[in-house]
Formats: C-alpha cells, sequence, structure tokens
C-alpha cells in the first residue's frame, strides 16, 4: 500500500482507537483490582450522553468533557453497589449494567437525536505535526486523542509507583492478604471500579465531543465489549492496550477503505473484520501465555463479621 | 396447613389488583385517528423526522389526532403495533418502511374499517395502498451540482442499504453527475446503517482519502456533512437541509416534503372518495425537491439545475431513459426506453460509472 | 450506654422459597418503581404510566396473545442460557445462536421447499438446532482448549452471525424484489397454528422442550453431572468427570434450543429470512435465566412476563410516547435489584444491643 493511502489510515486509526483505549485503560484499573465490570458499553454510553447534553447546555467542551468521567463513575458505582456491598455475581451484574445503561443514556438522549453540540475538533501541534509520517499520524488530532498519550504512561506510574496502585494490585492479587496486613480491600476495590468508570466515561465521550458532534442511540455500538476483550490482549499492561487500541481503531478504518478503494468483497464480510478479529487476538493472547489475569479476578470478598 | 406462596402468585395478584382498579379509556372523539409507523427514531434529522414534521402539521388541523410508534423492528413487532392501532379504532394508518408491508396487509385483513397506507412497497388491498416518492429525481439534480463542483471528478457517496431505493438514487445521482462530467466516477461506501454518525463520518473519510472532493450521502445523520467540511470540500446532504450542521461545505439535498401528499389522502378519506392504489408522486406533485443552494454554488450552475428541474415537473425529463448501462457494460435499458416503475422499484444494478458493491 | 451493633452473618441453610420468592418480588417493585419514577421526568403520573404498562402487556385476551407469541423464542433462548450458566458457561450468545438457527432452518426450507409438510419441518428443525449448536460449540472448545473467555467469543460471535445473515440475503439468497431477504417459503415449511387461535405451534414445543429440560436435569445422570459440575468444578474433576466433555455438550444443548427459537421464528411467525428477526430476544434471555434462577418453570413465568414487558413498552409508545429504551431500563434494573436481593438470601442481618 502506498503511503498516500497508508497515512491516512493510521491517522484514522489513532482516532478510531482513542475511545476504545480510554475505555480499556479504564477496564484494567478495574480489573486490577480484582473486579470485572462487563458493564463498560453501558458507562460508556452514559458518559456519551452526558458529554453531548452538557456540552448542548453549556457549550463547554471541556466541562463536558469531565461530566462525562463523573457519569461514568456514577454508572460505574451501581456495579460496585450491587457487587461489593450487596455481593452480586460479577459477570451478571456487568451485563445488567450494560443493558440498563444503554437503555438509560438511550432513553434520556431520545429528545436529542439529530442535534449538534460544541465540541472539539483537530488541532495541530505546531512543529510536530510537521514531522514526516509521525506528523500526520499523531500530531494532527483534538486534544483529546494528545490526552490519551498521556495516560498509559501515568497509569503504569500509578501501578508502579503510588501506594494506591500498589494496593489495587495487591487487591487484585489476593484480597486475603490485604486484608491480612490490616488494609481496607474493599476500600481499593471502590477506587478500581470509580476510576476506572471515569475513564469510560471519557471514552464515551470522546465519540460525542470529538469524533462527531451528534448524539443518537447506541452511539458506542459495541466499543464498550472491544475494550473488555482488549484488556486480556494487552495482558492487563496499560502500554500493551495502546497498540491494541490502535489496532482496532484501524481495522474499523480499514474496512470502510477498502470499500472506497473499490474491492468486490460483500460489505457484510469486510463489517466482520473487527469481531473477527477480537477472536483471533484473544484466542492468540489466551493460547500464548496462558492467562495473565489478576489472581482474585472476579470473585466477591465475604463480608466480615 | 403451610402456605406456599409463590412468586408466581405473588405476581399475578399485583397485577391483577393494578388491572382491576385501573379504568379503561374512553373514546369518544370523533377526530380522525392517524396512527403513524416508523422504523426509525422520529429525532434523526432523517426518513422518519420527514414524515413526523408532516405529521405534527396534520396534528395541528383542526378535527384530527395523531399518534406515532418509532423505532419498530420490521416483521411480526410491526403487526402487533398496527393491531393494536387497528382495535383503538384508528382510520387511518401509515406505516413507513418497506419491511411493514406483509405485516400490514394481514391487519389490513382484519380490519376492514381502517384505512393502510404502506410507504416504499408494492401490496395492495381493499382497504389498503401503497405510496412513495420520487426522490430519484431530486437526487438527479443533486448529482448535476456535485459535478458542477468538483475538479477531482470524484465523487463519494455514503450510503446506508443495499435495497432497491438507496441504488436507484445512487444510479440517477450518477446520471445526474454525467450529464455535466461524462468520465467522472461515483465511489460508494456502504455503512450498513440509517443513523451512526461516527461510523458515516468515517466512511466519508474514507472517500475523502482515495480523492473524492464532493461527498453525498443516503444516511440520516449529518456525519458525512461533518466530515466534508472538515476537509474543505463540498457536501450534499439528505432527507432535510443540512445546511446548519455544515454551511461552508453544504451544496444543496434531496429533500422530503409528505404534508401535501397526506393532505389529499386526509381529504379524501373525509370525503369517502379514497381508492387503494399504488402512488408514486415526485417534484410535480411537491412531494420531493432540492433544499436551497449554498452560496458557493454559481449561478451559472443553479440556472441549469432549475431548468432541468422546471422539464422534470413538466414531464418531459424522466432521468431513466436508455440506453443505460450497468457496471459490467451490458444494456440494461435499451436506447429510448422509459424503465417501467416495476423497473425502478425492484432495481438492484449500479450504472456504469459507480465502483462500488451491491451487497 | 447502650447502642445497636449491625453484624453481618452468613446463613447456614438455603433459603426457603417463600424468602427467596419475597426477595424477588420485592426486587422486581425496587426496579419497577424506579423506572416509572423516570416517567414522571416526562410530566406523566406514575400511575398512568403503571397502567398503560400493564393494560398493554395483559389488559385484553390479544394482548395476552401477543404475550404468548413474544414469549415462545424467548423461553427457548433462555432454557439454553440456563443450562450453560448452571456449569457457570457463560453464554452470551444466545442472539447469535438464534441467528445461525434462524439460517439453518432457511437453508433447509429453500433447499427442501418440495419436501410434504412431515418431511420438511422436522429438517429444518434438525438444520436449525445443529447450526445452532455448532455456533456454541465452537466457544467452547476455543474456552476448554485454548482458554479462552467464553463471555467475549460468544459476543463477538453475535455480531459474527448477524453480518452472516446479512450477507446471506443481500447476496444469494435476496429475493427477486431486490428487498435484503429470502423468498417467502412454500406452505410447507410454514408451522401453521393451533386451531384458529393466533398462536403457533411453537407453544407446544416449549411445553415439550421445557418438560424434558426439567426432567433431564433432575431424573438423569448427565445431568445430575451438569448440576454438580456447576456447584463445584474442582470437585467434579476430582469425581472424574469428563467436563471437558461436558463444556461442549452443554454449549451444543444450549445453542440448540436458541437456535429451535430461530426456527420457530422464520417458519412461523414471518415465513422467510430478513435482518428484522434480530430483536434482542438473546439478550433478554439471559436476565430471564437469571431472574428465574435457572430452572425452567421459573424461566416459563419470567419470560412470560418479560415479554409482557416488551409489549407493555409498545403500549408506553403508541399512548404516551415514551422512548422504546424504556424497556431496557426497566430489565436492567430488575436484574440489579435481583442481584443486590440475592444478598439477603446468602446473609442474615444480626442486630445486638450493646451495652
Amino acid at each position: 500500500m502506498n503511503s498516500e493511502l497508508l497515512i491516512p489510515l493510521l491517522a484514522a486509526a489513532v482516532v478510531s482507537g482513542t475511545p476504545i483505549l480510554y475505555a480499556t485503560l479504564g477496564e484494567i484499573i478495574t480489573e486490577k483490582a480484582g473486579v470485572l465490570n462487563l458493564g463498560v458499553e453501558g458507562v460508556m454510553m452514559m458518559g456519551c450522553f452526558c458529554a453531548f447534553i452538557t456540552a448542548q447546555l453549556t457549550g463547554q467542551p471541556w466541562l463536558a468533557f469531565l461530566a462525562a468521567g463523573l457519569a461514568g463513575l456514577c454508572t460505574a458505582s451501581l456495579h460496585g453497589l450491587v457487587c461489593l456491598i450487596f455481593q452480586g455475581n460479577q459477570v451478571v451484574s456487568g451485563l445488567a449494567l450494560t443493558i440498563f445503561g444503554t437503555g438509560l443514556a438511550n432513553y434520556l438522549g431520545t429528545p436529542y437525536i439529530g442535534l449538534a453540540a460544541p465540541g472539539f475538533s483537530p488541532q495541530p501541534i505546531p512543529g510536530l505535526a510537521d514531522l514526516p509520517f509521525l506528523g500526520p499520524v499523531f500530531f494532527n488530532h483534538d486534544p483529546l486523542v494528545y490526552l490519551s498519550y498521556l495516560l498509559p504512561v501515568c497509569l503504569w506510574l500509578m501501578f508502579r509507583h503510588s501506594r494506591f496502585g500498589l494496593g489495587l494490585r495487591a487487591v487484585g492479587h489476593s484480597p486475603a492478604a490485604v486484608l491480612a496486613a490490616g488494609l481496607n480491600a474493599t476500600a481499593y476495590r471502590w477506587g478500581g471500579i470509580l476510576i476506572g468508570g471515569f475513564f469510560m466515561g471519557l471514552g464515551g465521550a470522546y465519540l460525542s465531543l470529538a469524533y462527531t458532534h451528534l448524539w443518537t442511540n447506541n452511539l458506542t455500538a459495541g466499543r464498550g465489549w472491544i475494550a473488555v476483550a482488549l484488556v486480556i490482549f494487552a495482558f492487563w499492561r496499560p502500554g500493551r492496550a495502546v497498540f491494541g487500541a490502535y489496532l482496532f481503531g484501524g481495522i474499523m478504518a480499514l474496512q470502510l477503505r477498502l470499500q472506497a478503494g473499490g474491492t468486490t468483497l460483500p460489505s457484510s464480510l469486510l463489517l466482520m473484520l473487527p469481531y473477527a478479529l477480537t477472536v483471533a487476538v484473544l484466542l492468540f493472547s489466551s493460547w500464548q501465555r496462558g492467562t495473565q489475569a489478576p489472581a482474585a479476578l472476579g470473585t466477591n470478598i465475604e463480608p466480615s463479621s | 396447613m403451610r402456605l406456599h406462596l409463590r412468586s408466581s402468585h405473588i405476581i399475578f395478584c399485583a397485577l391483577l389488583a393494578v388491572f382491576v382498579f385501573s379504568q379503561p379509556s374512553l373514546a369518544t372523539d370523533k377526530d380522525l385517528k392517524i396512527g403513524f409507523v416508523y422504523v426509525s427514531p422520529i429525532g434523526d434529522g432523517g426518513w422518519s423526522y420527514a414524515h413526523d414534521i408532516a405529521r405534527q402539521a396534520m396534528d395541528k388541523m383542526p378535527g384530527i389526532s395523531t399518534s406515532y410508534v418509532e423505532a419498530v423492528p420490521e416483521g411480526p413487532d410491526s403487526e402487533r403495533v398496527m393491531l393494536q392501532m387497528a382495535r383503538k379504532k384508528y382510520d387511518l394508518i401509515f406505516a413507513t418502511s418497506f419491511g411493514y408491508m406483509d405485516p400490514m396487509l394481514k391487519v389490513a385483513n382484519q380490519f376492514p374499517n381502517t384505512i393502510f397506507m404502506h410507504c416504499s412497497g408494492f401490496k395492495t388491498a381493499k382497504n389498503m395502498g401503497n405510496y412513495f416518492g420520487r426522490i430519484y429525481q431530486a437526487r438527479y439534480l443533486t448529482g448535476m451540482v456535485a459535478a458542477s463542483m468538483s475538479t477531482s471528478k470524484v465523487i463519494g457517496y455514503v450510503a446506508a442499504f443495499p435495497i432497491p431505493e438507496v441504488i436507484r438514487g445512487i444510479n440517477a445521482f450518477t446520471l445526474g453527475v454525467q450529464a455535466v462530467q461524462p468520465d467522472a466516477s461515483v465511489r460508494v461506501v456502504w455503512t450498513k446503517t440509517w443513523y451512526d454518525p461516527v461510523k458515516e463520518k468515517e466512511a466519508a473519510k474514507s472517500l475523502l482519502d482515495v480523492g473524492a472532493d464532493v461527498i453525498t450521502q443516503h444516511q440520516d445523520s449529518p456525519g458525512p456533512q461533518e466530515a466534508a467540511q472538515e476537509k474543505g470540500v463540498f457536501s450534499i446532504g439528505y432527507n432535510t437541509d443540512m445546511a446548519k450542521f455544515a454551511p461552508r461545505a453544504h451544496l444543496t439535498a434531496p429533500v422530503w416534503n409528505w404534508l401535501p401528499y397526506y393532505e389529499k389522502i386526509i381529504a379524501e378519506v373525509r370525503a369517502g372518495s379514497w381508492t387503494p392504489r399504488a402512488d408514486w408522486p415526485g417534484m410535480a406533485e411537491g412531494v420531493v425537491d432540492i433544499a436551497p443552494f449554498g452560496p458557493m454554488v454559481p449561478q451559472e450552475v443553479q440556472k441549469n439545475v432549475l431548468a432541468k428541474k422546471a422539464a422534470i415537473i413538466a414531464g418531459s425529463e424522466k432521468i431513466f431513459v436508455g440506453p443505460i448501462k450497468d457496471q459490467n457494460g451490458t444494456v440494461r435499458i435499451a436506447e429510448g426506453v422509459v424503465a417501467p416503475d416495476s423497473d425502478l422499484l425492484s432495481m438492484n444494478w449500479l450504472v456504469q460509472g459507480v465502483v462500488g458493491t451491491t451487497e | 450506654m447502650h447502642g445497636f451493633l449491625l453484624r453481618i452473618a452468613k446463613r447456614q441453610e438455603p433459603s426457603p422459597l417463600w424468602r427467596s420468592a419475597l426477595v424477588l418480588c420485592g426486587a422486581v417493585l425496587v426496579a419497577l418503581a424506579f423506572s416509572i419514577l423516570l416517567l414522571a421526568l416526562r410530566g406523566i403520573s406514575p400511575l398512568e404510566g403503571c397502567r398503560v404498562l400493564v393494560m398493554g402487556a395483559f389488559g385484553s385476551a390479544w394482548a395476552l396473545q401477543d404475550c404468548l407469541l413474544k414469549a415462545i423464542p424467548l423461553f427457548l433462548c433462555s432454557l439454553g442460557v440456563a443450562i450453560a450458566f448452571r456449569l457457570q458457561i457463560w453464554n452470551i450468545g444466545a442472539e447469535g445462536q438464534f441467528a445461525l438457527g434462524a439460517i439453518g432452518a432457511t437453508w433447509a426450507a429453500l433447499t427442501f421447499g418440495a419436501q410434504p409438510k412431515f418431511i420438511l419441518l422436522p429438517m429444518m428443525i434438525l438444520a436449525a438446532c445443529s447450526a445452532g449448536g455448532l455456533w456454541a460449540m465452537i466457544p467452547a472448545i476455543f474456552r476448554q482448549w485454548l482458554g479462552a473467555n467464553e463471555i467475549i467469543v460468544t459476543l463477538m460471535f453475535n455480531y459474527i452471525a448477524i453480518l452472516l445473515l446479512d450477507f446471506l440475503v443481500y447476496g444469494i439468497w435476496r429475493d427477486s424484489s431486490g428487498f435484503p431477504m429470502t423468498p417467502a417459503f412454500s406452505k410447507n415449511a410454514i408451522l401453521g397454528t393451533i386451531g384458529t387461535s393466533g398462536i403457533h405451534w411453537g407453544l407446544v414445543h416449549c411445553a415439550l422442550l421445557g418438560l424434558l429440560c426439567w426432567l433431564f436435569f433432575r431424573s438423569t445422570r448427565l445431568g445430575y453431572e451438569i448440576k454438580a459440575s456447576g456447584d463445584n468444578v474442582q470437585a467434579a474433576r476430582y469425581a472424574g468427570m469428563p467436563y471437558n466433555f461436558l463444556v461442549v455438550l452443554v454449549m451444543l444443548l444450549s445453542g440448540a434450543l436458541a437456535g429451535w427459537a430461530g426456527f420457530l421464528e422464520v417458519s412461523a411467525s414471518v415465513h422467510r429470512l430478513q435482518p428484522s428477526i434480530m430483536v434482542g430476544y438473546g439478550f433478554t434471555a439471559i436476565v430471564v435465566a437469571w431472574l428465574a434462577r435457572l430452572n425452567p418453570a421459573g424461566i416459563a413465568l419470567t419470560s412470560f412476563l418479560l415479554a409482557g414487558l416488551r409489549a407493555g413498552v409498545e403500549n408506553l409508545q403508541l399512548d404516551l410516547q415514551i422512548p422504546a429504551a424504556f424497556g431496557a431500563i426497566l430489565e436492567g434494573l430488575m436484574l440489579m435489584t435481583v442481584l443486590a436481593g440475592g444478598f439477603f438470601l446468602s446473609y442474615r442481618i444480626v442486630v445486638r444491643r450493646q451495652t
């Protein structure tokens, strides 16, 4: 493929992968603490809607972005409520959250379909945007993309060098050990859920604030589920998550570009590519390294008397 | 004796209580009750929205009350919705998607006193008629505008589903393009959605990346318009005037205007002169039009297009007149032949000059 | 100094039925209350909303018939999902297995359409169950031999299945009218209605399959193994039960049931294959299976109620212009409240006076 087509494709991969990246990082934080939150789709939808409506009402994109994070945090807190306090099954609770979050966002958002809201536009970084190849691919996007470049680094630092991050990982590995050390394991899990939910909300916000400035039902279109799969592909590491998110962004952009390029393949088959790739990637990851999951992922901590 | 209270007992008792103590609604209004069944949300700014604007206007008319159900899946769900409307003694029911055709026929046969109108289909009954609009006429005109404003001679078409009405639209558009620039090409990308701004915008971008400098769409969201404006090129909307989303890019759009047709049907129903038939009104009847030109369209182009519009309204321009070849070069409409409506309604091949699949 | 100390103690015995029923009802009512309150945001009185919802669901003979018709595919999908859930296999793929069942039945109907009814219909059922079963078996094999998370694989398979359906109806099976659907099935491929009622024979299929399921878990050795494995995988392995085989078999059955529902949809309801048969039964099935605590009788009741919810929500749209997403809110909330309610079945709150 010549560079004339490759560079726009890679640039599109970055843009397309950014909402997935935010969501994947959020789910990594949650799962590192040992909580499986399958409600990513629902949380993203709520973030997406809250971002849109805040931008519509206030005209302030950054405020809307923040609001989305808070909406995601609140939505994810329901999962915390059901699982951490009421000892509900984490898998089913996550599914319920997906159904509820998507439904609530669609319900509240129905009057706003077809409206536009102020959002973010591409702002090339002076100097860096002129670099050959790297410039158009990485430095000619909106501010939220640039923010997403910093996040994996921040997460890595948090997990490695902060007390909170270490505590989080410890809880995901062995809640019993954390409790034995006299720490509040449940509090760390709450942290994982809430902060994770915040980032998932941001991922949803990207779709209605930056990718487009519009809203519709089911705007996230399954990206939350791809994020859940990417966490496994990333072996729960923020750095690899970046690679995975852009890979998926690239595939989603590619199928449309193949059509524009004049392929005779039926569009239905092309549209299967992201999902088939998710399965392939999952199979490969699972086979390759067995499971690298946090040992206590998916289990609840029994309430102590 | 121990009382085994099953959850089923409790739930049924609760529901029974609500049922018993609720008041049935009384239907005493002598208004003409009209119901609409939409396949997508009305706020989408697109297909359903266009019907709903007409509905809202009718609702304000004296002696008429309207209601609607949106986002109704085709198939058994639509049948249930129409049954409900019929049972609530609606006088006139409009169903605005092809897939509602068979369910509507079933319901029509059960309720002879209600009149059923199906949009974009082909079956009729004693109390059921069908209708559509010749939007392809407007598509042709917008194709002329696109070709006039394009320098790269590549025009991008973001399309939803490969169904006859969309394919027909692409073909009419391409014929319009070729009337101005015979060797221009139209490239099609299928999104398989009526309304997903993210996907539509990405599809538009993919067309822009292969050199398109005018984007048009058979989609309900302004996503592609945004993409065109961001790149600094031109675009053509659909369904309604999308200029407010992309004022620097929006040239024009093929638009629907259902109110004149609906008013006609209401008048017939009230007068008792309605007959079941297949209606396919177009520009001449005011059901189809093009949106006002954007300020960037030169006067010369506007004149040409409006002249063509007058010809269409007068009936001298039929658009699908042979010789027309498909993508393989085969002649599909012979020289001098005007394609019959039945061929147009089941069109599933693309004309030469279109780059894209039909699947 | 007096005060109260709240302690949480784990219950030693499983909860009796009355307590389970009470908690379930309470949870559902809490979810209903919250949802109805949402209506108040639009200026609709909660009582009015409730009335329209219930009347639309159960308010007349034809509403009840609508419920039954919606409940039939939901019941079968839920039955399948419950079987997998018993073994703690999270089969989220009922939607895709339903689609494959519809595709399989369509293939049989289009290829053997000239056969008499008593041959064609069983062939369609066989094709549907095989296709659905296969679609579930593949994720099971990936799970056992590659350790791949079945939640994600079955979910991705949903999307792929729907696109496969699209591929067929837009391509080789496309009707001559040009629209994305197969030609209408021949008369022999259509499962008829019971007498002059509006309900097709699928209802009887459901009753038989439900009964078979119940008997299977209650009276067969394999059913026992599945129950035992689900509750305690380690013990099952230690007892020498063939766990891998169990997983694949269970998923095969799970997919076959969803596939049967797909057959009913194309044969009895729509009489052809078209993309609009996909309305989310597979996802609601998960809610039903969980609310019903995975047992067939509970599933029968719960699928009827949730089918009623769908019908009621349509009525809300028609009479009060409530967006269709309201149903999803209620479903999601119910599942969460029921999950939360389970807490009170496993634990009890002990109040002690502190002196």
